[in-house]
């Protein structure tokens, strides 16, 4: 049979599994789409072709042999390129970290899709040392938006939403520290989930910011989303943050939609007024929800401003060594921005860890009320390429440190989140989305209610032109 | 952010004590960004979280 790109990987899977295409002939498609497709959109820093034959030559082996094949038999992944691949270098999307020898060791993440048989296609471009909202890299270029390759794809996870998002991948992994995952889900319209801080071990994956770094998957449904987060679940000692909970499968409920959850949108910070995209996606799915009441979730400013000082100082002393020896090697788009950061006054950022404990205090108390949140994944499409700066709330912005409004208040507190794409909502051909938030640890119910709207039709990832 | 923050004062005095070296082609860069944080930190300032020193993550010894 020939295999759909755009397929979701559960059907790929089982046609592998079931012998009616083989892991070799949906590998080779995907490499081909990447030969052909990448040149635009620019979302591979590097492909892993021989590795990825290999792996899919022995998985066809296997079924020859009759012996069971994963839940992900044959299907294709990426990994941005801060996760370890066994024989890349981690650049982390810098020029800096290419001097580094290759991984020795997959990341866990890569391990976990892997021993559930997916195929591992290569690194994907990101924003340099994940400081970036745009996809926009000096060393590497831009990213690309697969629905307009004039405009940013978002970032940091830059390549995962140009690469799931233009079918060059049905299942990508990021990282999201202030919006990273949800940001490009919006732009480019696919699925994100940033699942709860501390559920998802990091191990082998180069660090942002200790403090709020997350990982998670990419998709083109929620059955996939769920399905790769399930897989991606379990506890790993060698993240110091990463929880010991039990695996949680949320997969087997998402038939149970959105029933009884109770839900409510999000305003004050996250009011959506000039911003005529974001509030059509909004109004959308609140009504599909059945959300009747706005409401504030308190300290979301200080909080996002709390997260805003505790990335830039952590961050950047980090970096201290980097910043020191070698300045001019960093993108300048990065550079200054940690250069500030290394110089601000500890008491900053003592006081911003004060304030994400009381600020996680109060967002508690709301969730004793309401199961289910809903705010703007951004708060307009793509930007071009290029652009510097955008309208807010009638002042002009930098468009760099202010892309995350609606999304850094949510990761400073860890909360989980499934970016939702809205297309219906968005503008110009470009896409557009929102975020379903939940208290931490219930991610089944931000992918409950994420399933709802995609079985209703209204949350869909949008095929690209051509 | 407070009235009277200065960039360039934040840059001369803590650049050299960090061992950084800020030519004149990032320090506009850099003064964008020390006055973006300083708006921030007024926030922060300004939340009411009283006379507490309770931090968001607390350390764990690691046993042998």
């Amino acid at each position: 049979m020939s295999v759909d790109p755009f397929a979701p990987a559960r059907e790929i899977a089982a046609a592998v599994r079931e012998g009616r295409t083989t892991a070799v002939a949906v590998t080779r498609l995907f490499l081909d789409r990447i030969e052909a497709i990448d040149p635009v959109l620019n979302a591979y820093t590097e492909v892993t072709a021989a590795r990825a034959m290999a792996a899919a030559h022995a998985i066809d082996a296997r079924k020859a042999k009759g012996e069971p094949l994963g839940p992900l038999a044959g299907v294709p992944f990426a990994v941005k390129n801060l996760l370890d691949l066994e024989g890349v270098v981690t650049r982390a999307g810098s020029k800096i970290n290419r001097e580094n020898a290759p991984a020795t060791r997959d990341a866990v993440l890569v391990e976990r899709l892997i021993a559930a048989d997916a195929v591992p296609l290569g690194a994907l471009n990101m924003g340099e040392y994940a400081y970036d909202f745009t996809g926009e890299n000096v060393h590497d270029g831009a990213c690309r938006n697969p629905h307009d390759p004039d405009h940013m794809t978002g970032g940091s996870s830059s390549g995962c939403g140009a690469a799931t998002g233009g079918g060059l991948a049905p299942i990508s992994l990021g990282s999201d520290t202030n919006g990273s995952i949800r940001v490009p889900s919006s732009l480019c319209g696919i699925f994100g989930l940033k699942p709860t801080y501390g559920r998802l071990p990091r191990t082998r994956s180069f660090p942002f910011c200790d403090s709020l770094d997350h990982l998670g998957p990419f998709a083109r449904n929620v059955g996939d989303l769920a399905l790769a987060y399930d897989l991606l679940q379990g506890h790993d000692a060698g993240d110091h943050a990463c929880a010991d909970r039990p695996v949680e499968p949320v997969s087997d409920k998402l038939p149970l939609g959105a029933a009884g959850l109770r839900v409510a949108v999000l305003g004050g910070h996250f009011d959506t007024a000039g911003m005529a995209a974001a509030a059509r996606a909004v109004d959308r799915v609140a009504r599909a929800l059945g959300a009747r009441r706005t409401i504030e979730l308190p300290g979301a400013a200080e909080g996002r401003a709390a997260a805003f000082l505790i990335t830039n100082t952590e961050s950047a002393a980090f970096h201290l060594n980097r910043l020191r020896a070698r300045p001019m090697d960093f993108d300048p788009e990065t550079r200054d921005r940690f250069l500030a950061g290394a110089l601000l006054p500890a008491a900053w950022s003592v006081k911003a860890h004060q304030v994400r404990r009381w600020y996680a205090e109060k967002a508690a108390a709301v969730f004793r009320e309401f199961d289910l949140l809903i705010a703007p994944s951004t708060p307009m499409c793509a930007p071009e390429i290029g652009q510097k700066t955008m309208e807010l709330h009638g002042k002009t912005v930098p468009l760099r440190p202010m892309f995350g409004l609606f999304t850094q208040p949510i990761s400073a507190i860890g909360l989980p989140v499934c970016a939702v794409p809205v297309p219906v909502a968005g503008e110009g051909g470009l896409p557009i989305g929102v975020q379903l938030i939940a208290a931490p640890w219930r991610e089944d119910r931000v992918l409950r209610a994420a399933a709802w709207l995609e079985a209703e039709g209204l949350a869909h990832a949008p095929l690209p032109p051509g | 952010m407070p009235a009277d923050f200065d960039a360039d004062l934040v840059i001369d005095a803590n650049a050299a004590l960090l061992g950084l070296e800020i030519g004149p082609e990032q320090r506009p860069g850099v003064v964008q960004f020390l006055k973006l944080a300083a708006q921030m930190a007024a926030l922060v300032e300004a939340a009411p979280i009283g006379d507490t020193l309770e931090l968001d993550g607390a350390f764990h010894p690691v046993a042998p």
